[in-house]
């Protein structure tokens, strides 16, 4: 009996204007038809990315009332469903990163499933609903993708071609999109090689 | 949870029934009519209390009826939950034993009776192998009541005492004896109302001991409120009894759960009262038993708030009726198979409540997923599937159902102040590897997902072949037959209901998705999520599309469509999604301006270009006939414009009355191929000299039109216009209006240049504002007004018609500093000198001189200021003049004073004069001459002269005053006459003119010297004074006559002496001086002032002004009582010309007899007869001479000028040293 696993269905780099800068999609697998096929529409992506910016912003606010969260790492900003959740993190530049995870994106075997449900509980009952579902995720499980992304960013701000204020105007709104090719290079093998347990991209 | 059966789902709560008050709303236990024919009837006998005690008793118990609290175990204060319903003197108990109904053949030993509700009646619908149904659960919560709470009134009046007693104890017992027969356990419970204070209270106790004896009850049910309490005592008191009977009700309800739990020991299936003859004859198993037990004493254990019990024994009939023993049986085409499939619901809801009632909400999402999953593998297995609507439908009703248990739970948490979009896990999932929905999410989300499903129902429901759509009555058996097996129905409509052939009702998917949607969305704009609540609006506007609902899409879209983020954030994507959804709307429900706007900003190219829009604005309302014209205003800051426009100023300055050049470049970034949009005019807005540049459409203009760069400049030639709509009431205010034509036909992605001279008037800064843009069509007008920006990023290109262009690099290219104009009116002051003097009055003449090309009415400012700066008057041309006023001491001015109009090249002449000025100073005087032109009257001109009057003295002077010795000689101190006639004889020769008029009077008879004044005084002036004349003015104390005598020579009289600057002149005066009498003998003090006449060279003899300066001489004193040694020389003869008398005079002025030595050396220069040394003695008030011949023997040359009159002395000392003190 095959598992499903989590996998990245989406990534978002969004400026400090709260525009879009960059965004890959990646497909998922569909077990009706047994191919990998995005599970969202481009649009429904961008919906769903820039509704993380409500979150980023009630965090942040709720953030400074309280003093904490100067890490910039969010954690999981929403879950839209029990399929995908968006996870954020925030740089202190006010770039934000977000990634969406598809909790089903993946199939593997019953053997890889047993691997990666090794700390789970040892009811039968847990068991089952592994095998039937998903895995979960644990806190901190994002981590090694946004210090890939981080470090993917940190590059192309070293691009001295990258303007940031170009992308990000400090005193404006909105702003261009990304389009170095390296960076959504960057991007697309982050997103690709990723599954539960990578710690490092 | 609607859906599910009434009360199937509902927190269960003790039920406690008031009997005998007269309520507004009683009990009805609303039996089905062959129940209510079997009820057993309970009754009390005796009136309803109708007194206002019981009534305020009974309303604050009815208050506190629990069903509708959130249902969480948060509120600890609330030590009890009471389902309260009140029956006046009588309900019904619905039957414990189900009759058999007729027609059913008795069985040939007596039957087994059992409950109208459980499965082994006939007459239930559970017969003969159903499970459980709402039935059960409602005969319960509504039916039987766990406390029966009797009201009674206690009589005090004595001789009604024992009849009211027995009357309550017969009731009670009465009723007592109806319940068992009844053959349920309600408890019972009596409240007594006495009606008045009791004389004595033993006798009460006594009477309420009898009366519970009698009636059996137990003393924790047997409650007495006395009369006449306050209210607060009596709800303290109904407090304490709920909570007494909150403990009996939980007993009960105990007993009820121990009873279920016993009946489930035994291990045997009950046997149904008759056996059953239709169907499969199928009765229901042990396990199923079970099942029914199980959820029994769950739900006696919820009626407990045992949530944990209640949890346990859920979960237990939950794992039994989805084992393999029972559903796994059941037939999927059987009704029993969707009984199940409900009861499965219903067990999972409350395993739900009790979890969220213990706050693990983690569990809780998981106990959600974990049950959707085994009935949807059931279902897969055993059912119909999921791929069908039934199954979507399904889902959705489950996702509802969680948000309205989150509802009712009423988590602190989730109040939308907290802002928290989900729940933490309780600590026992912390750590685990938790699926990020396992978190609880806030209702929205629920909601949410709820419509997501029902997204999904319709495409199934649609996706159905037609002839399973067709009525059964329509279809074939076979038809009908199949779709029973493809179709999973589980509470939603059969094929047919669910999506009709046309023109039949249906379900209104569209309706539910909205009604989802709405609430999702009100939930997540509670929390802030604007933007999410935004995607769900779009969401339900796509669904009110296809119910073709426009007018609500247009309401909902619009407020998102004004102030959307995604547009000003960059999420174009959205915005366009958005727009076209809103265009469509509009159109549909005919707003035009909408239309309009949204049009206009879909030319923008940073959207996607549909293929099949026509990309035209002109034809953006074909189709649509509104009332009135539309008119529109577009914000470049509103929408995202397809225009950019910038504005720059060549230069950082110019100058007031020049003009100045600009460019205007407007850019379009429409789509390719869009149609050219042809402006009717455009206006920039300038801040500062003009208002306005108006550029008015021409098509072919003959103006100069180059291209260069893409760019298309044309030189615009402006002409001013008045502004007659300005309603500015002074002329200056109003700005004038610069109008040009040039072609206003703007190509996608062509960028238009205007160059435009600017002519500049006031000085300050002169800002381009804004831009507007008019589009007048025949169908609609429409405005776009932009803001230039100044920022970095703005466009700063300068285009050439030659060259390519140059960005400019100035901080702020849309602002220009006007300098003020320079004036062309002159002020000379041709006569004005370097230096004035005091004491001579002061003419300044200023020349005003119009060099202007036209007329020019101007006004005057004179202003002076230093330390108290004297008066003056203004004299205009010599014939008005004006005086100054004094502000402080330290300015006089005059301000604004006209001059009218002054000609072109014409001049005119302003005099300032001041009167004679005492004091040596220094004044700044500002001349201001304010005019305008006649042709631009608002546009102050100003020219200044600003000039230094230095006032200073035109002489010094300093001054010797040496004794001298009077000729005549003094009155005698004992010669009355002589004194007298000496007197007179001054008087004669007196040539002064100042002496004291009341000296003349009475002749003075007192001492007399005689003194020179010795006078230097040296021209300070810049220039050549003619000095007319010096004089002395004396001014002795009263005592004393004096008079003067000039010695030098007299000036030529007219002309006077001229006298070179920094040289000095002397000039010496004889004083003589008498006191009035010879008794006085005190000092007299003398002031004396160098009067010296002069006047400035150059003038002639007959306008000389002669002015006179008087400077003052430090005060002498004369008539010291020291005695003065006075020596004087004189030549004997011509003769003997080089022997000389030196003759010495002692005068003594003091009353006192002085005596004096007086010696003579000896010298190698000169010899000398008379003696050499002697001893003089001089009287009081006399004198006394000493003569000596010399005769020098060394003739010096210099010497040999016989200085007959010279004579030299002191006071003090002669040339000798004939010196002496008197003893």
């Amino acid at each position: 009996m095959a598992t499903a696993i989590p996998s990245i269905a989406c990534l978002g780099v969004i400026g400090r204007n709260n525009n879009p800068l960059h965004i890959s999609i990646f497909p998922s697998y569909d077990s009706s038809t047994n191919s990998f096929a995005p599970v969202r529409t481009p649009l429904q992506f961008s919906l769903l990315l820039s509704s993380t910016l409500d979150v980023f912003e009630l965090r942040a606010r709720h953030n400074a009332a309280s003093g904490v969260g100067l890490s910039g790492d969010f954690g999981l900003l929403h879950a839209v469903d029990e399929r995908l959740a968006a996870y954020g993190f925030e740089t202190n530049t006010g770039a934000k990163f977000v990634v969406v995870v598809d909790m089903r994106g993946r199939r593997i075997d019953h053997g890889a499933a047993a691997l990666a449900a090794e700390s789970g509980g040892s009811s039968r009952e847990r068991e089952k609903r592994l095998n039937a579902a998903a895995v979960g995720l644990r806190e901190g499980e994002m981590k090694p993708v946004f210090k890939a992304i981080q470090t993917a960013y940190i590059k192309l701000l070293q691009n001295p071609f990258f303007d940031p204020d170009e992308h990000s105007p400090p005193a404006g709104r909105g702003g261009k999109k990304i389009t170095g090719k390296k960076f959504a290079d960057d991007m697309r093998r982050i997103g690709e090689n990723w599954t539960p347990g990578v710690t490092n991209l | 949870m609607d859906e599910y059966p009434a009360g199937s789902l509902d927190h269960t709560i003790p039920f406690l029934l008031a009997l005998g008050v007269s309520a507004s709303s009683t009990f009805d236990s609303a039996l089905s009519p062959a129940l209510k024919e079997q009820a057993s009837l309970i009754r009390s006998s005796l009136p309803t209390l109708e007194t206002d005690q019981a009534h305020a008793l009974l309303d604050y118990i009815q208050d506190r009826d629990a069903s509708q609290l959130p249902c969480n175990g948060r509120e600890s204060e609330r030590r009890y939950r009471f389902r309260v319903r009140t029956a006046e003197r009588s309900f019904l108990l619905p039957p414990r034993r189900a009759r058999i109904p007729d027609g059913i053949e008795t069985p040939p030993f007596p039957p087994v009776l059992h409950s109208p509700f459980s499965p082994l009646s006939p007459v239930s619908s559970l017969y003969p192998d159903g499970l459980i149904d709402a039935q059960w659960t409602r005969k319960h919560q509504e039916l039987i009541p766990s406390v029966l709470l009797c009201f009674y009134t206690l009589a005090t009046d004595p001789s009604l005492a024992t009849l009211c007693d027995n009357q309550i104890k017969t009731d009670v017992n009465n009723i007592r004896g109806l319940l068992s027969q009844s053959g349920y356990k309600t408890r019972l419970a009596v409240v007594l109302l006495s009606d008045r204070v009791a004389p004595s209270v033993d006798g009460i106790q006594e009477r309420l001991d009898n009366i519970r004896k009698g009636c059996g009850i137990d003393s924790k049910t047997f409650f007495l409120v006395p009369p006449n309490d306050s209210r607060e005592d009596l709800e303290r008191m109904a407090e304490n009894m709920l909570v007494t009977l909150h403990s009996v009700a939980i007993e009960y309800y105990r007993d009820m759960g121990r009873h279920s739990r016993k009946k489930r020991g035994r291990g045997v299936a009950p046997q149904p009262t008759v056996p059953p003859t239709s169907g499969t004859s199928q009765t229901l198993s042990l396990a199923g038993w079970n099942v029914r037990y199980d959820y029994k004493s769950a739900m006696f254990a919820e009626y407990r708030l045992d949530m944990d019990n209640a949890l346990r024994s859920f979960e237990q009939a939950y794992e039994n009726l989805l084992s393999s023993e029972l559903m796994e049986v059941i037939p999927s085409w059987s009704p029993r198979w969707n009984e199940a499939r409900m009861l499965a619901d219903v067990i999972a809801v409350r395993c739900l409540r009790c979890l969220l009632w213990n706050s693990q909400y983690s569990a809780a999402s998981r106990r959600w997923q974990f049950h959707r999953e085994r009935i949807a593998d059931l279902v897969e297995r055993r059912g119909r599937g999921t791929s069908n609507y039934g199954w979507e439908a399904w889902e959705a009703r489950w996702a509802t159902v969680v948000a309205n248990l989150i509802e009712k739970a009423d988590i602190t948490d989730f109040a939308p102040s907290t802002f928290k979009l989900y729940l933490q896990p309780e600590k026992s999932a912390m750590g685990e590897r938790l699926q990020p929905w396992e978190l609880l999410h806030h209702t929205g989300y629920w909601y949410r997902l709820a419509s997501r499903h029902l997204y999904a129902r319709r495409s199934y429901a649609h996706a159905m072949p037609e002839d399973d759509r067709r009525p059964p009555s329509f279809s074939p058996a076979s038809r009908v037959a199949g779709k029973a097996f493809t179709y999973d129905t589980y509470m939603c409509p059969d094929p047919h209901e669910e999506y009709p052939i046309m023109g039949q009702p249906g379900v209104d998917h569209s309706q539910l998705i909205v009604d989802c949607l709405i609430r999702a969305r009100s939930e997540f704009r509670k929390r802030n999520q604007i933007r999410l609540a935004a995607e769900l609006s779009l969401e339900c506007a796509r669904e009110l599309a296809l119910i073709q609902d426009w007018p609500n899409i247009v309401e909902l879209l619009r407020p998102l469509w004004l102030g959307m983020s995604f547009r000003t954030e960059g999420w174009l994507t959205i915005a366009e999604e958005l727009c076209w959804a809103l265009r469509t709307a509009a159109a549909m429900a005919g707003e035009a301006d909408l239309v309009l706007a949204i049009d206009w900003e879909l030319l923008n190219q940073s959207f996607t270009r549909r293929s099949k829009w026509h990309y035209d604005i002109t034809r953006s309302l074909e189709g649509m006939t509104p009332k009135t014209k539309p008119s529109i205003h577009v914000r470049d800051d509103k929408i995202l414009s397809f225009i950019s426009a910038s504005f720059l100023f060549k230069d950082e300055e110019g100058k007031a009355g020049q003009s100045i050049q600009g460019q205007l470049a407007i850019k379009s970034n429409a789509h390719q191929g869009s149609a050219p949009i042809v402006f009717n005019s455009l206006e920039v807005e300038v801040e500062g000299s003009v208002r306005s540049v108006i550029l008015r459409h021409q098509e072919d203009g003959e103006v100069a039109e180059q291209k260069q760069g893409g760019a298309i400049i044309t030189a615009v030639t402006l002409t001013e216009a008045t502004d007659d709509s300005s309603e500015a009431e002074d002329e200056a205010d109003r700005k004038a209006i610069l109008q040009g034509t040039a072609p206003l036909s703007l190509l996608p992605g062509q960028t238009l240049v205007f160059a435009v001279e600017i002519p500049l008037r006031e000085p300050g800064e002169t800002n381009a504002m804004s831009l507007k843009l008019k589009l007048q069509t025949e169908s609609f007008d429409l405005q776009h007004s932009l803001t230039f920006q100044g920022g970095a990023n703005a466009n700063r290109l300068w285009y050439f018609p030659t060259s390519t262009p140059k960005r400019i690099s100035r901080t702020n290219p849309l602002s220009v500093r006007v300098l003020p104009r320079p004036p062309k009116m002159e002020i000379s002051h041709p006569t004005f000198m370097d230096q004035y003097y005091t004491d001579e009055p002061i003419y300044l003449e200023f020349k005003i001189l119009n060099k202007e090309d036209l007329d020019a009415p101007a006004k005057l400012d004179a202003i002076l200021l230093g330390d108290e700066a004297p008066p003056f008057t203004l004299e205009i041309d010599g014939r008005e003049s004006q005086d100054s006023s004094t502000v402080g001491s330290d300015e006089s001015r005059l301000l604004a004073v006209p001059l009218g109009a002054i000609a072109s090249s014409k001049s005119l002449t302003v005099r300032l004069h001041f009167l004679p000025i005492d004091r040596a100073n220094n004044y700044d005087l500002t001349v201001r001459v304010v005019y305008h032109l006649a042709t631009n009257p608002g546009t102050p001109i100003t020219q200044t002269a600003i000039l230094q009057l230095n006032i200073v003295n035109p002489f010094e002077a300093n001054y010797d005053l040496l004794p001298r010795v009077h000729p005549d000689p003094w009155p005698s101190f004992f010669d009355y006459e002589g004194v007298q006639q000496a007197a007179a004889d001054d008087d004669g020769n007196s040539s002064s003119n100042d002496a004291p008029p009341a000296a003349a009077l009475s002749p003075p008879k007192g001492l007399t010297q005689t003194w020179r004044l010795v006078t230097r005084y040296a021209s300070f002036a810049s220039e050549d004074l003619r000095v007319l004349d010096v004089d002395i003015r004396l001014q002795a104390s009263q005592t004393v006559r004096c008079f003067s005598t000039r010695l030098a020579r007299q000036f030529p009289p007219g002309t006077g002496q001229i006298i070179k600057p920094k040289t000095m002149e002397e000039a010496a005066f004889d004083i003589v001086a008498q006191k009035s009498t010879l008794d006085d003998r005190s000092v007299a003090a003398l002031d004396v002032a160098l009067v010296i006449k002069w006047a400035r060279l150059g003038s002639d003899d007959d306008d000389m002004v002669i002015n006179t300066t008087a400077l003052p001489v430090p005060r002498y004193s004369l008539f010291g009582i020291e005695p003065r040694v006075l020596a004087s020389v004189a030549h004997i003869s011509a003769s003997q010309q080089h022997l000389v008398e030196l003759k010495v005079t002692i005068e003594n002025a003091s009353n006192h007899f002085l005596t004096f030595g007086l010696s003579m050396e000896p010298s190698d220069e000169f010899a000398f007869s008379g003696p050499k040394q002697t001893t003089v003695n001089v009287l009081p008030v006399s004198r006394r001479e000493v003569t000596w011949r010399l005769l020098p023997f060394l003739i010096n040359s210099s010497d040999t000028g016989g200085d007959d009159d010279d004579d030299s002395g002191s006071d003090r000392s002669g040339g000798d040293k004939g010196k002496g003190e008197g003893g």
